[in-house]
């Protein structure tokens, strides 16, 4: 049986979450035997592996070019009057799964071409004043931050064209008092202000 | 039946405790902001997304250790991060007020 007459969307939806597993969110170990014994067991490998491939395509390309719904539309209609296209059940299994899945594609997307550091996190406390017996305070009021900072870095696995992997984080702890957290407060509105600025342009 | 220790007097106590503050402050590797500076970018496109369309924020912090020494640290934050940056810098400068 061939895996383009085997429908029921569950192997597809299921093939398609493996291979965005694999292709943008960097989930190791997912191999093409591991996915046709699992959701096409019946489908002999050397009808697989073309299936495959092709499926893998059809998902980078609507997530390389961030189709909207009207694109995915004609993409997918288009792949279905092509000589060993889709079918029009795959089709619609397809666009469901690109209409679920698009935002955490995105960012995994937007993380790999981040080459700095990230942000992962910000924690913070405020210490207060305190006194001793020989003078009246030994500390003033101080804010103190840490920041999470972290590296997404790829290397490449057989399957794969290529594997995220989320680099060990680095902590910065930074001391700030009042005056320099109001400093960076007023640098922070100059950001957002750009950011206004940039949002409201037309494009 | 042996006598309870003594408790130690207060300005003693004090002296214990302004010591140990000065070694958690000591341990713990703390350093102070020199110079920020930063940028606006949109990523249009790269080798993995042809269509990417994104703006993000690059940071970069210009920090001083305990000894002086100044290092370099950058990073980026997408537009949603660097709200809750912004939102988290606002919550300090308004506990900061009341300490």
């Amino acid at each position: 049986m061939a895996a383009g007459e085997l429908e029921g969307s569950k192997p597809l939806n299921g093939l398609l979450n493996a291979l965005a597993q694999d292709t943008f969110h960097g989930h190791p170990g997912i191999t093409e035997e591991l996915l046709r014994s699992q959701l096409y067991p019946e489908v002999p490998p050397e009808e697989f592996r073309p299936f495959l491939a092709k499926m893998r395509g059809i998902l980078k390309s609507i997530a390389s070019a961030d189709m909207d719904f009207n694109q995915l539309e004609a993409f997918l209609t288009a792949q279905t009057k092509k000589q060993g296209g889709i079918t029009s059940d795959q089709a619609a299994v397809i666009s469901k799964f690109w209409k679920s899945h698009k935002t955490k594609i995105r960012e995994s997307l937007m993380n790999q071409s981040r080459w700095n550091s990230g942000l992962r996190g910000l924690s913070w406390r405020v210490d207060g004043k305190s006194q001793s017996r020989h003078s009246a305070q030994i500390h003033t009021p101080v804010a103190i931050i840490e920041l999470e900072l972290g590296k997404y870095g790829q290397c490449d696995l057989p399957f794969s064209s290529s594997v995220v992997v989320f680099q060990k984080s680095e902590f910065l702890c930074l001391e700030f008092d009042e005056v320099k957290v109001n400093q960076i407060l007023k640098t922070l509105s100059e950001v957002e202000e750009s950011i206004s600025t940039l949002i409201s342009q037309p494009n | 039946m042996k006598a309870p220790l003594p408790h130690p007097p207060l300005a003693q106590r004090m002296q214990i405790r302004d010591c140990w503050a000065l070694i958690r402050h000591l341990f713990e590797a703390r350093n102070t902001l020199v110079d920020f500076q930063w940028k606006l970018g949109m990523a249009v496109s790269s080798d993995t997304c042809r269509s990417l369309k994104y703006p993000y924020v690059a940071v970069m912090l210009k920090v001083a250790d305990h000894s002086g020494q100044v290092k370099t640290k950058c990073f980026e934050m997408t537009i949603p991060q660097f709200q809750n940056f912004y939102r988290q810098f606002k919550e300090i400068a308004a506990v900061i007020e009341t300490v």
